[in-house]
């Protein structure tokens, strides 16, 4: 009698263990291949031509040239922004942020239309406007708000690295307006042996979530 | 950044659980899982398509290109890899299987075994699917935890259940039992309730990190304080809480079995209606991103 009892009692243990443990793992959502095949974002890429931009934070002098020229070549549907300057209160200075065209795109992953491609030869995350449904759930699966929704078109549009002007030998339009050189572009395998150059400054998503593609020098 | 996803997609996530919910409890009142006679087995399968259907008809408005391009919708089914996708043929699925079993019930003829598990097993997965829809963002910390499809799973069996009973009380007539309809209610309350107190629980004390707890807070004490424990908590679970046990423990003392829908239980259920949809509106309303892409 006492043996079976025992017996129960370890297996009822072993049960709460176990489903403690699942729980658990519902709870952060954590699923175990995630863990096994964890990566960091500063590997480098695995296509080796894949582009990225990279932003000085102690050059930038906040003057929106690049939103300005991004708007103007680019002709933003109302309520659309690709590019924005936005101010980082730490250290009193600017980020300029677009698409970083990230190597684990959460919004190629989500979008039920696939509107969102990779480009072979340069990485670069292209969404075409015209096969958009506007279900808007990508707007809520990118970290950095990079895909814009406009009420007036009822699509998403986002920043194409200026593929066509890239294609025809010219800088993209942000990059070619910066007066002060604070955004660069170039191979991201390039790009991240910048000394201080990281991929997260206090207040943004950790890197982890979907491999952005860019650098970023932090202002000290 | 502003977040587009409102009231549209509220009452489409809530409608999505309460169809399947309601095909499921017709499906294990078939069955005799709810006890001898159950007067649930008809009513639940005539809502489960139309309610699904209705919501779907609102998702497309709320799509961008839904009154714009309706052909790019066709493209909803492309992306295997994407969650929303999955959901469009589960629901497409779903509504076709529960229309010809509604039809079937309708005319009194016996549906095929096959055609019946289907329509249960793809009445779960549309549960299953709007909690899934959610727990993929990553990047909202309020939804990217796997509670999100067991509290929305149970919150659809609870609002099918009640939706089926307030249809089965006004088709059914005087016809069977209420069988085991009390013990189901009271068993999806209370496991709803104990699935809501974890999900919160874990989310107020930081897990999912400060913009986990920002989404919470809003919920428990900020601008959906009064939809959270006055809809949710109080309208929601404990009210038909309380309703179900004084009910089953009054049951086990007089063994008397009632057969009418009174007065308490049509306000029971109604409330467990408006509980099930508050739990949407602040699952989708509450939900902050990991970033708010203004500043730094």
């Amino acid at each position: 009698m006492n043996k079976l009892k025992k017996r129960v009692l370890i297996s009822r243990r072993q049960m709460l263990k176990a489903g403690a443990i699942f729980s658990a793992a519902l709870a952060t959502g954590i699923i175990p291949s995630k863990l096994l095949f964890a990566e960091t974002s500063q590997d480098a890429p695995s296509n080796p031509d894949k582009i990225g931009f990279m932003f000085n934070n102690e050059k930038c002098i906040g003057c929106r040239s690049c939103e300005y020229a991004c708007k103007n070549t680019n002709e933003w549907e109302t309520g659309a922004k690709w590019r924005r300057v936005i101010p980082v209160s730490e250290s009193d200075s600017y980020l300029s942020i677009s698409c970083n065209h990230c190597e684990k795109p959460a919004c190629l992953t989500v979008c039920p239309a696939k509107a969102y491609t990779i480009r072979e030869k340069d990485g670069i995350v292209v969404q075409d406007p015209d096969k958009c449904v506007g279900c808007k759930y990508c707007l809520y699966a990118c970290p950095y708000h990079a895909p814009q929704f406009s009420d007036e078109t009822g699509r998403i549009s986002k920043c194409h690295f200026c593929k066509d002007r890239q294609d025809q030998g010219e800088q993209p339009a942000c990059v070619a307006s910066c007066p002060t050189k604070a955004l660069t572009y170039g191979k991201l395998t390039e790009l991240r042996k910048t000394p201080g150059g990281v991929a997260q400054i206090k207040g943004l998503p950790s890197p982890d979530l979907t491999k952005p593609s860019w650098v970023i020098i932090p202002k000290e | 950044m502003e977040m587009h996803w409102h009231w549209l997609i509220v009452i489409y996530l809530f409608l999505g659980g309460l169809g399947a919910g309601a095909y499921l409890v017709s499906f294990a009142a078939e069955k005799g899982w709810l006890g001898k006679n159950s007067n649930l087995s008809r009513a639940g399968y005539y809502i489960s398509a139309p309610v699904v259907a209705f919501g779907t008809v609102l998702l497309v408005f709320d799509l961008g290109q839904g009154l714009h391009k309706p052909w790019l919708l066709v493209r909803l089914l492309y992306n295997f890899g994407s969650v929303m996708t999955w959901g469009v043929y589960i629901l497409s699925a779903f509504i076709l299987i529960g229309f010809i079993k509604a039809f079937l019930v309708f005319m009194k003829k016996k549906a095929p075994t096959a055609l019946n598990w289907a329509g249960a097993i793809l009445a779960l997965a549309t549960g299953t699917y709007t909690g899934l829809l959610l727990w993929a963002v990553e990047a909202i910390p309020f939804w990217s935890t796997g509670i999100m499809p067991a509290l929305f799973v149970v919150s659809a069996l609870s609002t099918g259940l009640s939706a089926t009973a307030l249809l089965a009380s006004v088709v059914e007539k005087g016809k069977a039992s209420q069988g085991r309809e009390g013990e189901a209610h009271l068993l999806l309350i209370a496991v709803e309730l104990m699935i809501a107190i974890t999900f919160f629980t874990i989310m107020l004390t930081g897990v999912k990190g400060p913009m986990g707890i920002q989404s919470a807070m809003m919920a428990v004490s900020g601008s959906y304080a009064l939809l959270f424990w006055g809809v949710f908590i109080v309208l929601g679970l404990i009210f038909p809480l309380v309703v179900y046990i004084l009910q089953f423990l009054q049951k086990r003392k007089s063994k008397i079995h009632s057969n009418t829908h009174s007065y308490v239980h049509i306000f029971s259920d109604v409330s467990v209606l408006l509980g099930g949809f508050a739990l949407r509106a602040i699952i989708v309303l509450a939900a902050l991103p990991l970033w708010n892409g203004l500043q730094l």
